[in-house]
């Protein structure tokens, strides 16, 4: 522990902003009180530095090599990319990803946005009951979901098409066919995440006065109509937000795609039909053991990312600046 | 849809909550806990009866049996306790190594503090799981393959919980408190525990719990390191009893179920922390 | 508020956490206590390996074995090789057939079984299976524990009530070919409306195209999977079978296969030896109303398992004192009677307890007997590096069309341009 020090000229509080000059009429104060900063930051660079940084750096490296984990590694430049490029298998992941994104998060939006209004409602009772219910999902975990959601949309003996098989429709292959899986991995997805969704809203929502609602009342204006003229325009950041946040989950999907599938785990299904880019990456890296083309599959991914994270940087900038 | 109320009323209609607004909450509710209801019924009726229409909606008799053989399949209370451990240091050291962080962020100065903090920033975008390959290739070359270490120190700090205490800090704390404190011959250490921490503590509760459940439900780490039976976490045990020659519907749910039955007790309790957590913690555009 | 003995005290909890934690971090490795002839083995589930280790444990007062079920057969072979990449590896490990070819050509990683002895009792196990544990150096990577034989499980009740007939040298008879098998299939769909086969994909394919001469590799070990008249064979019968609307569709070890076994929604499924106890444990309502009848088109093999030492294990001694027990001939005709598993050990096939063998929930079918037939004139072939992801190819290709979604006219060409994709040829 520190010594406890007189510190009797305190310095001055820091003027905000990166280029901001510290005041330089400082008492020096002792070694341990000018490190204090950098010891307590240090935990989160240090294991950033050795699980986040150094292992992104190193994918680089890796992807440049025939990288057989127990046998041999062989320098071959460029190759993985090239095979990647022409590689059938990597784009129908790319086109399943974005697929299962699309599917999961609009509906997710519209879902929570109707909810959150729902919410919002001042006399609406047991409000604590059904915010709490909302989260019951997220704390579920994503195999323990897979493994009740594959039954329930299995072909032959699922609940659902049970049910369709009632109205005379079905039975719908969900779990072996490209629509259906995807369909079934976004039900998950949104099954997840809409309750969370619904809460930051709400939250976003209880930010608006309610006057606003009021005077729009008064105007004239039904449920309906405040819904559109009042809460969709003033939760625009957050859903903003939410994009950001679902489209970089959606990138990371895994874990369903991998327990859907008994017949065929890493590939989800026979034909690929569901696998995700990041499943295509374990498949590449812990199922076949090329170290070198999962890594490259890893780069890609980071590519994405990237530039994912810029087009929604310059959009929400012009969403910003437009206001 | 229904129109809007005629204005004769002496309520306001912005007060006036709708029968229909309940339906859609409570089918919405419905929804939510509909799975793991399901879960429950088809691990307490056997397999046969699981598969067969009309679905029985009833739970039976047969869980007990059941959980049994969870418990004799594999590990699992192993698991459990794997889960526990894992998810339970996770969670008190990823609240007080962000509170530390974030303080540092918010009220300290120090030269590359700003810098330092966008690094953070950016860090949270980028999906680690990308990088798997040399982060299993890392935890092999320290001898952690199959440790629980391996589990835990990746998950111990996070970009996001360092963001939220800064800036649940930036606002709860004021300046003039701290330099109260330090005139006081307060250092930087006691100011955290004393000022800081008390103020940030159910902001730090809050992010403990995110960090118990976002570990306790981790899947494809754990997967990639653990390989003993002894060493799996619940998540890997409810993948291992999809049994490869022997299928046991029930078994997997009875599985599911017990992995998911710490969780929603613990939430029954911690629940409404956890949706003020989020509302709090919300973007604030 | 806050005390000051509270920081104290969450420090100390979080310390004592840690503490914890490495604790158990550091008892889960390394093998217990034993004196070196403990040992770590690693197996595949849902084959009662536990039933041998135990039976081994009564044998041997004192030894501790720690088995670990890590799961299917493919799965546990990925662990291995994670383990072997990874620094974590058991002192002995089960290596399903399809996937040993990798590993011997990786030598290096495992223990030369002759440095034990192993050449000594080389002879007492099948030829052409001890032949592909054999790397090229000579080192001797892997012992045979089972093979798989090959025949067909029917149910003998549901072909009463289609009118076939139930008597398993009759029902034998109706199938000598794979193309009677269909027809046999058609005529059981028709009278009942039911699908008639689990699915096409393995127990059709799968078994045809372990009945060849030369499978996807000739015996210099150069791939002509593609060129194969014996594999376009074997892959144009499943797709006929498909076809002819006789599969349930239901793919081999998934949630709907083993509903419909309970169900009684199909009626024959392929079952070399090993998979007798996947029927068992799935169906077992259905005992007695099984029977097991000899497979079309004649001798072959699907499946069978090696014992193997990674290079690093920390009791190779321990381990292989236990493939010396367990393995020998004595040693497999016990598990045999135990768990079904066919002996690799031919010695024992003449043997009463074997040959005279019958098995109750399969209506009494002399099941020691139907195995050992079915590998009588088996031509042993070539087993290269990449025949186990070929064949997962076709068979996805197979899949995908019986699902519905494959388009049958394209399948074949599919399934070379994604085997190619898939071995990077």
């Amino acid at each position: 522990m520190a010594t406890t020090r007189l510190d009797p000229a305190p310095e001055a509080p820091a003027p905000r902003g990166p280029h901001a000059r510290r005041a330089s009429s400082r008492v020096r104060q002792g070694f341990a009180e000018r490190i204090a900063p950098y010891a307590y930051i240090a935990p989160f660079f240090l294991i950033f530095a050795v699980f986040g940084l150094f292992p992104l750096l190193f994918t680089f490296y890796i992807a440049l090599f025939d990288w057989n984990p127990i046998g041999d590694q062989t320098y071959i430049g460029f190759d993985n990319f090239t095979r990647l490029w022409e590689d059938g298998r990597f784009w129908n992941a790319a086109g399943n990803t974005v697929s299962i994104w699309l599917l999961s998060t609009l509906p997710q939006l519209m879902l929570a946005l109707v909810l959150a209004h729902l919410l919002n409602h001042a006399r609406l009772r047991y409000a604590a009951f059904f915010r709490m219910t909302m989260l019951v999902p997220y704390i579920t975990s994503v195999a323990a979901t897979t493994i009740v959601f594959a039954q329930i949309f299995d072909r032959d003996y699922g609940l659902l098409n049970w049910l369709l098989g009632l109205v005379g429709v079905g039975p719908v292959n969900f779990v072996q066919s490209v629509p259906g899986s995807h369909l079934m991995i976004a039900t998950m997805v949104i099954w997840r995440w809409f309750g969370y969704t619904t809460l930051l809203y709400l939250a976003s929502l209880h930010a608006i006065p309610r006057e606003t609602y009021e005077a729009a009342a008064v105007d004239g204006a039904g449920g309906v109509k405040q819904f559109w003229h009042i809460t969709v325009p003033s939760l625009r950041p957050v859903i903003i937000f939410t994009v950001v946040t679902s489209t970089i989950y959606g990138l990371q999907i895994f874990t369903e795609p991998l327990l859907v599938s008994r017949a065929a785990p890493l590939t989800c299904g026979p034909a690929r039909e569901c696998q995700t880019l990041t499943l295509f990456l374990y498949e590449q890296g812990f199922g076949v053991f090329e170290f070198g083309y999962a890594a490259a599959v890893g780069v890609a991914l980071f590519v994405m990312v990237v530039a994912l994270a810029l087009i929604n940087y310059l959009a929400s900038s012009r969403i910003r600046s437009e206001r | 849809m229904m129109t809007s109320t005629p204005r004769s009323r002496s309520r306001r209609p912005v007060d006036r909550v709708r029968w229909w607004t309940y339906a859609l909450l409570i089918l919405g509710a419905a929804i939510c806990l509909f799975p793991v209801y399901w879960m429950f019924v088809v691990a307490s009726t056997d397999t046969a009866t699981a598969t067969e229409m009309p679905p029985e909606i009833v739970p039976g008799g047969n869980l007990p049996h059941l959980v049994d053989l969870v418990f004799s399949t594999v590990p699992f209370l192993r698991a459990l306790v794997n889960s526990v451990l894992v998810a339970g240091t996770i969670g008190v050291g990823h609240a007080l190594l962000c509170s530390l962080a974030g303080f540092a962020f918010a009220k300290l100065h120090f030269p590359g503090r700003d810098t330092l903090f966008l690094v953070v920033v950016l860090t949270m975008t980028v999906p680690t799981q990308l990088a798997i390959i040399p982060q299993f290739l890392i935890v092999a070359e320290l001898g952690w393959v199959d440790t629980l270490q391996a589990l835990i120190l990746p998950g111990l700090a996070s970009a996001f919980g360092i963001f939220w205490m800064r800036q649940h800090l930036s606002t709860a704390l004021s300046d003039e408190l701290v330099q109260a404190a330090r005139i006081d011959g307060a250092n930087t250490w006691q100011i955290f525990w004393r000022i800081a921490f008390p103020i940030v503590r159910p902001a730090a509760y809050v992010l403990g719990l995110f960090g118990y459940v976002t570990a306790w439900n981790d899947f494809l780490w754990p997967f990639v390191v653990m390989k003993s039976p002894e060493n799996y976490t619940v998540q890997i045990a409810i993948k291992a009893l999809q049994n490869s020659f022997d299928i046991d519907l029930g078994l997997a749910m009875a599985g599911s179920f017990v992995a998911t039955l710490p969780l929603l007790v613990l939430f029954v309790f911690v629940g409404r922390r956890m949706v003020a957590g989020i509302m709090e913690g919300a973007f604030k555009g | 508020m806050f005390t000051r003995k509270t920081p104290a005290r969450l420090r100390t909890a979080a310390s004592i956490a840690l503490g914890v934690v490495f604790a158990a971090a550091g008892c889960s490795n390394g093998p217990g206590s034993g004196g070196g002839r403990s040992f770590e083995f690693w197996s595949f589930t849902g084959i009662n390996q536990e039933a041998a280790v135990q039976e081994y444990e009564r044998a041997n007062p004192g030894i501790d074995v720690r088995l670990s079920e890590v799961g299917s057969s493919v799965e546990t072979a990925q662990s291995l090789t994670i383990g072997l990449a990874g620094g974590k590896v058991p002192d002995l490990v089960l290596i399903q057939g399809d996937d040993m070819p990798r590993f011997v050509d990786q030598p290096h990683n495992f223990r030369d079984l002759r440095e034990f002895g192993a050449a000594d009792v080389q002879d007492d196990y099948l030829d052409w299976v001890m032949s592909q544990s054999v790397a090229e150096d000579g080192s001797i990577i892997g012992v045979p524990t089972d093979v798989g034989g090959m025949a067909i499980a029917y149910r003998a009740d549901l072909f009463a009530e289609a009118g076939l007939p139930t008597d398993r040298e009759e029902v034998g008879r109706l199938w000598p070919t794979w193309e009677d098998f269909i027809a046999t299939g058609e005529r059981y769909t028709a009278a009942t409306g039911e699908p008639f086969v689990d699915n096409a994909a393995t127990s059709v394919f799968y078994q045809a195209v372990n009945q060849v001469s030369r499978k996807y590799y000739d015996d210099e070990g150069e791939l002509v999977y593609a060129e194969n008249p014996e594999i376009r064979d074997a892959f144009e019968l499943a797709l006929r079978a498909v076809d002819a609307g006789i599969t349930a569709r239901q793919s081999t070890f998934t949630e709907g296969w083993s509903a419909a076994m309970k169900q009684s929604d199909f009626a024959v499924v392929a079952a070399p030896s090993w998979m007798l106890n996947s029927i068992r444990s799935n169906a077992p309502e259905t005992a007695g109303a099984w029977d097991i009848a000899a497979i079309p088109g004649g001798a072959g093999n699907w499946g069978g398992s090696y014992l193997a030492i990674p290079a690093d294990a920390a009791n190779p001694e321990a381990a292989w004192d236990y493939i010396r027990e367990m393995q020998s001939p004595q040693g497999q005709l016990r598990h045999f009677t135990s768990s079904g598993a066919l002996p690799t050990t031919p010695s024992v096939y003449e043997d009463e307890r074997l040959a005279g063998y019958t098995d109750p929930f399969f209506s009494d079918a002399p099941v020691g007997r139907i195995y050992t037939d079915s590998l009588l004139g088996l031509e042993p072939f070539h087993i290269g590096p990449d025949s186990a992801p070929i064949g997962q190819e076709f068979l996805n290709a197979l899949t995908d069309v019986e699902q519905g979604s494959g388009d049958p006219a394209r399948a074949w060409e599919n399934a070379l341009r994604n085997v190619e994709i898939a071995i990077g040829e």
